[in-house]
C-alpha cells in the first residue's frame, strides 16, 4: 500500500493555504521575505524549508473552454513526488532516506551527514541542503500526521481540493474521471504527469501526480525525468573497461621502460 | 508596532513560536533560518521579467532554475585530482612491484607514499565537505550498490587502509614484507576504483551535462587521473628505466585524456544549452585551458631528453592540465544545473530519439 497526493492543478485557486499549513504544521522556518516579481510567486522554487510551493503563472493563451481573451491562469501546488524509483533515495550514502510504511519516502534527520549527494540526484530539484547544518530537508508526506492516522496538513488545508490525500491506486482512479470530466466540459488540455510507470518509465510514476493543463515545463517539472541511477550499471562498466585499459597500460609501461633500458646499457 | 509583537521577535527562529506557549516538536524543528537564505542576485534577475510578455513558443518558469545545483564546495573537484594521482599512482606502483621490483624500487616506495598520504587527503576532503562533518562514518553504516558515494566510502576506505599498510609494513619485521606487497596490489586495484568511480559518481546525478556523459565520465576520469599520476611522479628524482615507464604510461593517458575531453563534449553539443557551459564562462576557460596544457605536456614528452627541467616542466603541464580538467567540468555541471532550458531540451530531444527508434 502507498499513500500518496493527486494534485489537480485545475482546482487551484493559489491562496497558498498548503504551503501555510506545511509551514505550521512542520514548524518551518522563513525563507526570507523577498519581493520576486514572478506574478504572486515568492517562494520561487521547493527547497529546505519550502515543502509546498504555488507557482503562478499569467499565460497570453487561453484555456480552451474558458472565454477571457488571449489570457489564461495557471496554478500549481508543487511538492516531493515521492517518486516509486527515488533519485535521492537510491543515491543516499548512509541509507538516512528511506522508504517508509506508507510508501512515502523520508529522511531522517539524525542519519543524514550532509553529504548534498541527494540533491544532485533529484530530477525534480526537489531535495536542498539547509544553509545552517548542510542536512537535507524536504517533504515527509507528514510522516508524523499518518502514523496518527490523519491527513496531511497540506491537504487539510485546502480549500478546494485541489490536494488530494489518499491510496495511490484510488486517487488514479479518481484523476483518471477527472480527466475525462474535463476533456467533455471542452478542457481538452488536461492531462496526467507522472501518474504510473507508463507515461513516466524514468522515475516508475509518482506518488504524487499532478493533473496539469500545458506542458510540464510551464510549470518547471521536466518533461521526462529519469532517476540518474538507471543508468548506473552502463557508468559502471564503462568504468571498469577504462580500469582494466589502465592496468594493461601500466603493465606495458612497466615492461617496456625495463626492457628499452638493458637494450641501451 | 503591538506590545506583544517585540517579545515574539525577540525568539526571532523564524518561525514566531514563543517557547513558552508552544512546543517545538515538528518535523523541521531542528532547521536554524538565516537571515538571508535567497539569491538576491537572482531576484534582481526575475524581477526584469515581464512574466506575461514571456515568448510562449518555449516557456519555462520565468527561467527560473528546474534543478538545485550540486551544493558541493571546491574540496570536490579537488578529491577528484588528488584521488586521481593516489589511485592511478597505486596502479602504477604495483605494476612496477610486480614486474621489476629490483630495478624500480624507488618508483614502488613513492607510489605507496603517494597513495598514503594522498588516500588521508581525499578523507579530509571529503569530511570537509560534509554539513554534518562528525557524521562521516554515517557514509559506512550500510552497504548499497545503487549509490556510487557509499561504494566510493567503502572503496577509499579499502584503498587507505591498503595504501597505508603497504607503506608502514616494509619498516616492521622482515616477515611484514610480502604482506605489504599484497596490500600494494590491493591498493592498486582499488586505486583504479578510487579514479573511476568519481565519473560514475558525477553521472548518477540529474545534472543534465553529467547525466549526459555518462559512459565518457569513468574514462575521461580515469585518464585525467594516468596523466596526473604520471605527471606527479615527474617531480622526483627517478632512475632512468622508471622514468622511461613514467613518461609512457603519462604519454597515453594525456592521449587518452584529451580524446575523452573531446568525445564528452562532441557528445554534449548535441544538444546545444547542456554542452554550452563548455564552450562559456569560467567553466569553459577550465575546459579548454585544460585542452591546452594536455597537448603542451604531451608534446614536451614526445621531445627527445630525459633532463630534469624537462621532466618537471612536463609534471606541472600535467598536474594544471588535470586540475583544470576537475574544477573545469565541476563548474560546467554546476552552470548546466543553472539552465533550466538545459534540462528540459535535452529531456525532449531524447523522447524524440527514443520516438524515432521505435518507429524504425
Amino acid at each position: 500500500m502507498a499513500n500518496g497526493f493527486f494534485t489537480d492543478t485545475s482546482l487551484c485557486i493559489g491562496c497558498k493555504a498548503c504551503e501555510v499549513a506545511c509551514k505550521q504544521w512542520n514548524q518551518l522556518p522563513d525563507d526570507g521575505y523577498h519581493f520576486t516579481g514572478m506574478s504572486y510567486d515568492n517562494t520561487l522554487h521547493l527547497g529546505a524549508s519550502t515543502w509546498r510551493h504555488v507557482s503562478f503563472i499569467e499565460r497570453p493563451v487561453a484555456l480552451n473552454g474558458q472565454d477571457a481573451g488571449a489570457f489564461s491562469w495557471l496554478m500549481s501546488s508543487d511538492v516531493c513526488k515521492h517518486c516509486a524509483r527515488a533519485g535521492c533515495l537510491e543515491n543516499c550514502p548512509t541509507g538516512a532516506i528511506i522508504r517508509t510504511e506508507f510508501g512515502s519516502v523520508y529522511v531522517q534527520p539524525d542519519i543524514c551527514n550532509g553529504c548534498g549527494y541527494c540533491v544532485a540526484g533529484c530530477p525534480f530539484g526537489v531535495i536542498d541542503r539547509s544553509p545552517d547544518d548542510g542536512r537535507a530537508w524536504k517533504c515527509t508526506l507528514c510522516y508524523d500526521r499518518q502514523k496518527d492516522g490523519m491527513h496531511p496538513a497540506c491537504a487539510k488545508a485546502c480549500p478546494t481540493e485541489s490536494i488530494k490525500f489518499g491510496e495511490v491506486e484510488e486517487l488514479k482512479r479518481v484523476a483518471k474521471d477527472r480527466v475525462e470530466k474535463l476533456h467533455q466540459q471542452g478542457v481538452t488540455e488536461a492531462y496526467l504527469y507522472g501518474e504510473d510507470a507508463r507515461s513516466q518509465p524514468g522515475t516508475a510514476g509518482l506518488n504524487a501526480f499532478f493533473l496539469l493543463l500545458d506542458r510540464p515545463e510551464v510549470y518547471n517539472l521536466p518533461p521526462d525525468p529519469e532517476v540518474p541511477t538507471l543508468k548506473g550499471s552502463k557508468s559502471w562498466i564503462s568504468a571498469g573497461l577504462a580500469a582494466i585499459g589502465v592496468t594493461a597500460l601500466a603493465f606495458v609501461s612497466v615492461v617496456l621502460g625495463n626492457r628499452s633500458e638493458k637494450e641501451s646499457s | 508596532m503591538s506590545e506583544k509583537l517585540p517579545a515574539l521577535n525577540a525568539v526571532d527562529d523564524g518561525r514566531n513560536i514563543d517557547p513558552r506557549l508552544g512546543a517545538l516538536l515538528g518535523e523541521a524543528a531542528q532547521q536554524t533560518p538565516l537571515a538571508t537564505k535567497h539569491d538576491t542576485e537572482l531576484h534582481a534577475k526575475t524581477f526584469g521579467n515581464v512574466p506575461s510578455r514571456q515568448s510562449w513558443t518555449s516557456p519555462t518558469y520565468y527561467d527560473h532554475p528546474m534543478l538545485h545545483q550540486p551544493v558541493w564546495v571546491w574540496s570536490i573537484p579537488a578529491y577528484f585530482y588528488v584521488g586521481g594521482v593516489a589511485g592511478v599512482g597505486a596502479m602504477l606502483g604495483a605494476a612496477a612491484q610486480l614486474v621489476a621490483p629490483e630495478a624500480m624500487q624507488s618508483l614502488v616506495i613513492r607510489s605507496r607514499w603517494v597513495a598514503m598520504v594522498g588516500g588521508a587527503m581525499s578523507s579530509a576532503l571529503l569530511i570537509y565537505d560534509l554539513g554534518r562533518p562528525e557524521r562521516f562514518l554515517h557514509m559506512l553504516r550500510v552497504f548499497r550498490v545503487r549509490s556510487p558515494m557509499n561504494m566510493g566510502s567503502w572503496i577509499l576506505t579499502g584503498f587507505s587502509s591498503a595504501a597505508g599498510a603497504a607503506a608502514i609494513l616494509p619498516f616492521g619485521p622482515r616477515l611484514f614484507r610480502p604482506l605489504a606487497n599484497v596490500c600494494g596490489v590491493v591498493a592498486g586495484v582499488l586505486g583504479l576504483g578510487l579514479s573511476g568511480y568519481t565519473g560514475v559518481l558525477l553521472s548518477q546525478t540529474a545534472v543534465p551535462l553529467w547525466h549526459r556523459s555518462y559512459k565518457i565520465t569513468p574514462l575521461l576520469f580515469l585518464a585525467s587521473g594516468t596523466a596526473a599520476a604520471a605527471s606527479f611522479f615527474e617531480f622526483f628524482p627517478l632512475n632512468e628505466r622508471e622514468a622511461s615507464a613514467v613518461q609512457r604510461f603519462g604519454l597515453v593517458g594525456k592521449i587518452v585524456e584529451l580524446a575523452a575531453t573531446l568525445a564528452l563534449e562532441a557528445n554534449a553539443g548535441r544538444v546545444e544549452r547542456v554542452g554550452r557551459p563548455l564552450k562559456q564562462g569560467f567553466s569553459g576557460f577550465l575546459w579548454n585551458g585544460a585542452k591546452v596544457l594536455t597537448i603542451a605536456s604531451a608534446l614536451l614528452s614526445l621531445l627527445p631528453g630525459k633532463s630534469r627541467p624537462k621532466r618537471v616542466a612536463e609534471g606541472i603541464l600535467g598536474s594544471a592540465a588535470s586540475a583544470c580538467l576537475r574544477f573545469g567540468i565541476y563548474y560546467a555541471g554546476k552552470a548546466s544545473a543553472r539552465d533550466p532550458r538545459a534540462s528540459f531540451e535535452q529531456q525532449r530531444a531524447s523522447v524524440a530519439e527514443s520516438a524515432s527508434v521505435d518507429v524504425a
